[in-house]
């Protein structure tokens, strides 16, 4: 965890990939779930946060 | 290797044959049904319990190309005994038939614009590969994740501009718009294919190639080209099977001049009801082809449907 | 095929040309070589795909060309994201996509699986397999429809033959609850040769060593295969759902044909919903927005797919 964490304030790439992933994830899962409106309005938003991230980060070094 | 404890025993071989045979049989029969209902009368089609043993007959396939009308028994006794084959089956039901159909026209359309766009695409993808496999590209995997990204895009979202788009520039509803847009989409898998063959190729050839005199081009046509013709091929025709099922483009793009068989053939209908036998016997007409060319494809199946990333 | 293609090449060019060309620096010829291709997809997606976002904000309809177009902002996104009937579409396709990886990873990997104990002729089963897969969607699943008629379907028949169900008592494609299951039937009947020729690259992938040290170690048969077949399969495994699911997300030709979308809505997957806005309402910008909610979605699980596939490359 802590090696996850340091790597994100040193901007490597993994972490920020990992974390990018789990975001488009996320928003793909709240885009389709059945059980809240709310979450299926702000999946566009996290879905896209997540995309973008996984663009520039996967410019980051190893 | 004489024997190996992990070599699976005789018993296990023919329980596993036994099932994967009994699943290939079953998953087979939507497509021996599609054959069979093409060779079958419209009454026999509609039988229930569903006829496996029947008399073929070529009505469908005679359906399937001609467009026919209704006249009365006593105008169909004035036009004389039937002088074709084709003429006596539609008889029987006091049609005649008044033309072709237009399903020939359709086909000959997939056939164009199968063939355009696999040609366009594999030229522009094998030298896009080459360059790709060989030389450094600035920002080169940025590009072949562009370029793979591009083949993921829902096709009705991209319908959208592209209907605007072509209709602007002329391009709806003619095969040129169409040949492109299909090359497009293709371009993604010829260069991930084709690049993985290439990168297969030793580089060695081409340098000695180079140190015996022969520029960059030369070492490309006369050493790449030809090592690489196989997977040419295989990409060609992983390019034509794509471009030939493909149906949400043509369906939203085309209607008349340059639309393919495959928006056409749920269309076709008989007289009274869907004529299933003739839209049987237009979709094996269509699907056969590919079945011959899947099982010429089987060594390379799994690279096609990969992009390449896994060779076996 | 290449070698008379490239001497035509070779000497259609002419002479004055073909001296300037062979001599170009590799540079030169990479850009040369790589330009046409981009500048297609520029072309035929990317240029489309800008004009698309420029709609999205727009209330721009394509069957009146001539109203002036206003611009609306992100007003189309929160239309849609908070429309209760785009949300119930997605629900459909989650139902769809969810079903259907399911079934065709369980029954892929079992195939796989026994493909891979070898037995005599499993080449040309394999063949036999992948057939469907290779065929058009549309011609396919609209045959499908004739198979799953009431009363005279081959595939009713199948049902009445196994359970004496009455086969005009049902219909797979015409009943609210029995939709959402026709096409997910045909989905993994025409799918499921997909994920079994990964799971079986990926299978074919573990070197046999590898069991052999387990044997030694006194494994059970089970162990191996929860602690090396499954993991080593499993990026395998990941590349095919990730695949599948992508297409599946965007599914169009082969529900069309099947259902168009009906009963109801029922079977109104994404891009089903997608084209009626599009292309029956002609409400363009809102099409628009709508399309680009599913492109940043289809866009992230690709830049996903690319990590997996790299990942598989490394093997």
């Amino acid at each position: 965890m802590n090696a996850f964490f340091s790597g994100l304030l040193r901007l490597r790439r993994t972490p920020w990939e990992n974390l990018a992933t789990v975001l488009i994830a996320l928003g793909v899962v709240m885009l389709m779930q059945p059980f809240a409106l709310i979450l299926f309005t702000w999946s566009f938003p996290v879905t896209l946060v997540g995309t973008v991230m996984f663009i520039i980060t996967s410019h980051f070094p190893e | 290797m004489s024997f190996s404890i992990t070599e699976p025993s005789p018993r296990q071989k023919w329980i596993a044959g036994t099932l994967v045979i009994a699943y290939a049989l079953l998953t087979l029969i939507p497509l021996l049904w599609i054959i069979a209902t093409g060779f079958k009368t419209p009454s026999d089609a509609i039988a229930y319990p569903p006829k496996v043993i029947f008399s073929p007959s070529l009505e469908g396939y005679v359906n399937l190309f001609t467009s026919r009308s209704r006249v009365t028994p006593e105008d169909l006794a004035a036009l004389g005994p039937p002088t074709t084959w084709y003429d006596a089956i539609v008889r029987q039901y006091d049609m005649v038939i008044t033309g072709p159909s237009r399903y020939g026209e359709r086909f000959l359309n997939s056939v164009i614009i199968g063939f355009g766009s696999t040609f366009l695409s594999v030229f522009l993808g094998t030298i896009a590969a080459y360059a790709f496999s060989r030389f450094k590209v600035p920002l080169k995997d940025d590009l072949l994740f562009f370029i793979l990204s591009t083949r993921m895009m829902p096709p009705i979202a991209v319908a959208i501009p592209i209907f605007l788009m072509y209709r602007q520039l002329g391009l709806s509803d003619t095969h040129l718009g169409m040949i492109f847009l299909y090359t497009a989409v293709n371009l993604s898998l010829s260069v991930w294919l084709l690049k993985g063959f290439i990168d297969e190729i030793p580089i060695e050839y081409e340098e000695a190639a180079l140190i015996d005199g022969y520029t960059r081009f030369q070492a490309f046509y006369k050493i790449v080209l030809p090592q690489a013709a196989t997977g040419i091929a295989s990409t060609a025709i992983f390019c034509l099977i794509f471009a030939w099922n493909e149906y949400a483009f043509a369906a939203l793009l085309t209607s008349g001049t340059a639309q393919t068989a495959p928006p056409f053939i749920p269309t076709i209908i008989g007289t009274g009801g869907k004529d299933w036998p003739a839209v049987a016997a237009g979709a094996t007409l269509f699907l056969v082809p590919i079945m011959v060319f899947t099982i010429l494809l089987r060594k390379h199946l799994l690279r096609g449907i990969t992009f390449g990333a896994v060779r076996k | 095929m290449s070698e008379p293609m490239a001497r035509r090449i070779a000497s259609a060019t002419p002479s004055g040309l073909a001296h300037r060309i062979r001599g170009l620096s590799d540079r030169t010829i990479a850009w040369l070589f790589v330009a046409p291709t981009i500048f297609l997809l520029l072309a035929v997606n990317i240029f489309p795909l800008i004009w698309t976002i420029r709609l999205s904000l727009t209330d721009f309809r394509t069957n009146r060309p001539n109203n002036p177009v206003k611009f609306v902002g992100i007003e189309n996104y929160k239309k849609i994201l908070t429309d209760v009937d785009t949300w119930t579409s997605l629900q459909s396709t989650a139902h769809f996509l969810i079903w259907t990886i399911v079934l065709q990873v369980l029954i892929g990997f079992t195939l796989a699986y026994l493909i891979n104990k070898k037995f005599r002729g499993n080449d040309l089963w394999t063949t036999l397999i992948v057939l469907p897969m290779m065929l058009s969607p549309a011609v396919v699943g609209n045959f499908w429809t004739f198979l799953y008629q009431p009363q005279i379907g081959l595939f009713n028949y199948f049902i009445e033959f196994f359970s004496g169900t009455d086969p005009a008592s049902f219909s797979m494609i015409g009943e609210v609850n029995l939709a959402p299951w026709a096409i997910v039937i045909v989905d993994t009947w025409m799918w499921t040769p997909f994920v079994m020729l990964i799971c079986l690259a990926g299978l074919r992938s573990i070197p046999s060593s590898i069991y052999e040290a387990a044997e030694c170690d006194r494994a059970s048969k089970w162990r191996q295969f929860w602690t090396i077949t499954i993991p080593m399969v499993l990026p395998f495994l990941m590349l095919a759902v990730l695949f599948r699911g992508i297409e599946n997300f965007k599914m169009f030709d082969l529900v069309v044909q099947l259902t168009g979308g009906g009963p109801g809505s029922t079977t109104q997957l994404v891009s089903i919903d997608l084209k009626r806005e599009a292309f029956e309402k002609w409400r363009t910008g809102y099409a628009s927005a709508y399309a680009v909610i599913l492109f940043v979605t289809v866009f992230g699980l690709a830049s996903i797919y690319v990590k997996a596939l790299n990942k598989v490359k490394d093997r």
